[in-house]
């Protein structure tokens, strides 16, 4: 059994320190690992990725992240990234990392991801450099989360990405926007590998569950979204621990 | 007479929540009523919602509006659930 904590969007600042932290102290209680869905700070600085290191630092379980699109406001993500890993956070960017939970190998690769939409209503990579770019953008990333995921042999796959993979988890927000909230390539990366689980936030208006087409269970943990400090997800079943009821 | 609040003043107001660096906010969202704007959403502190408020107020004084944003909850889950 393996149990995965996780939420999105937290967006820590120094107004925010102390809030998460009580409930992030009793996860060694009740998870194996915390992953965080991007969007860690508001504006991408090193002063709010040290922030986010004291809130999310020296937790007593590992903590994988990807970056979001407010962690590249200020165009320092290396730096908020380099903060973040003398922390101890694992941060991920088209890689991967690989745990060791209870006798059995969880495997995360993550990507910050980005727009570009879904079938029917789909960006083209077509007409000016621009838009070529735009859609460019999202199949580099895509490619780099397939070819991560497809490289992991575990016992458990996990995609951590902050844009979406599939338009069910917007459910909520304006039809309009869902270009800019995610894209079917990142749905499409999941299903080239044998995923167990993708996470991934942004969509603050958005919906909990989905499946992606190949039928890999999604769960978009935008703290918005989930309304508590972090979800709690069971992988390769086994008896429930005992203080938390099953649902 | 109230000021017109039409869909240029909502746009307006959408990017300011975003792109000022005081409040950096994609999540807020606007619902125009007759003379009244009403303001939805949740921010992660009380100094956020009350920032978002003192712009708008400070960027159109002449405008109403009503502040539904609430602060997201961090408390810790009660519940696992089991993916399959």
């Amino acid at each position: 059994m393996i149990r995965i904590a996780a939420v999105g969007d937290v967006h820590v600042d120094r107004d925010v320190l102390g809030r998460y932290r009580p409930a992030l102290e009793q996860l060694p209680g009740v998870a194996d690992a915390l992953l965080v869905a991007g969007d860690l700070t508001r504006h991408g600085t090193v002063e709010e990725a040290e922030c986010m290191a004291s809130e999310f630092g020296d937790l007593g379980v590992p903590v994988v992240v990807v970056l979001g699109n407010h962690d590249h406001q200020s165009d320092q993500q290396d730096a908020v990234s380099d903060v973040l890993r003398q922390a101890g956070l694992t941060v991920l960017e088209g890689d991967t990392t690989v745990l060791e939970i209870n006798g059995h190998r969880l495997g995360i690769a993550g990507v910050k991801g980005f727009g570009g939409g879904f079938a029917g209503a789909c960006a083209s990579s077509f007409g000016e450099r621009e838009m070529k770019n735009f859609v460019g953008t999202t199949e580099a990333v895509a490619e780099r989360l397939g070819a991560a995921l497809r490289g992991l042999d575990c016992d458990a796959l996990v995609a951590l990405t902050h844009y979406a993979p599939i338009p069910e988890t917007l459910v909520g927000e304006p039809l309009e926007i869902y270009p800019f909230l995610g894209s079917y390539l990142l749905g499409q990366a999941i299903d080239s590998a044998p995923t167990a689980l993708a996470l991934h936030g942004h969509a603050h208006h958005g919906s909990e569950r989905g499946r992606t087409p190949g039928g890999v269970p999604v769960r978009n943990v935008a703290h918005p979204v989930i309304k508590q400090a972090y979800n709690v997800y069971q992988l390769l079943s086994a008896d429930v621990d005992a203080g938390l009821a099953r649902i | 007479m109230a000021p017109q609040l039409d869909e240029y003043v909502e746009a307006e107001i959408q990017r300011l929540l975003t792109e000022s660096g005081a409040i950096a906010e994609q999540g807020i969202t606007l619902q125009r009523r007759d003379h009244l704007l009403v303001l939805g959403g949740e921010v992660e502190s009380a100094q956020r919602r009350d920032e978002i408020c003192r712009q708008i107020t400070a960027n159109f004084p002449d405008l109403e509006i009503a502040c539904d944003i609430g602060i997201v909850r961090a408390a810790a889950p009660s519940e696992v659930e089991e993916i399959s």
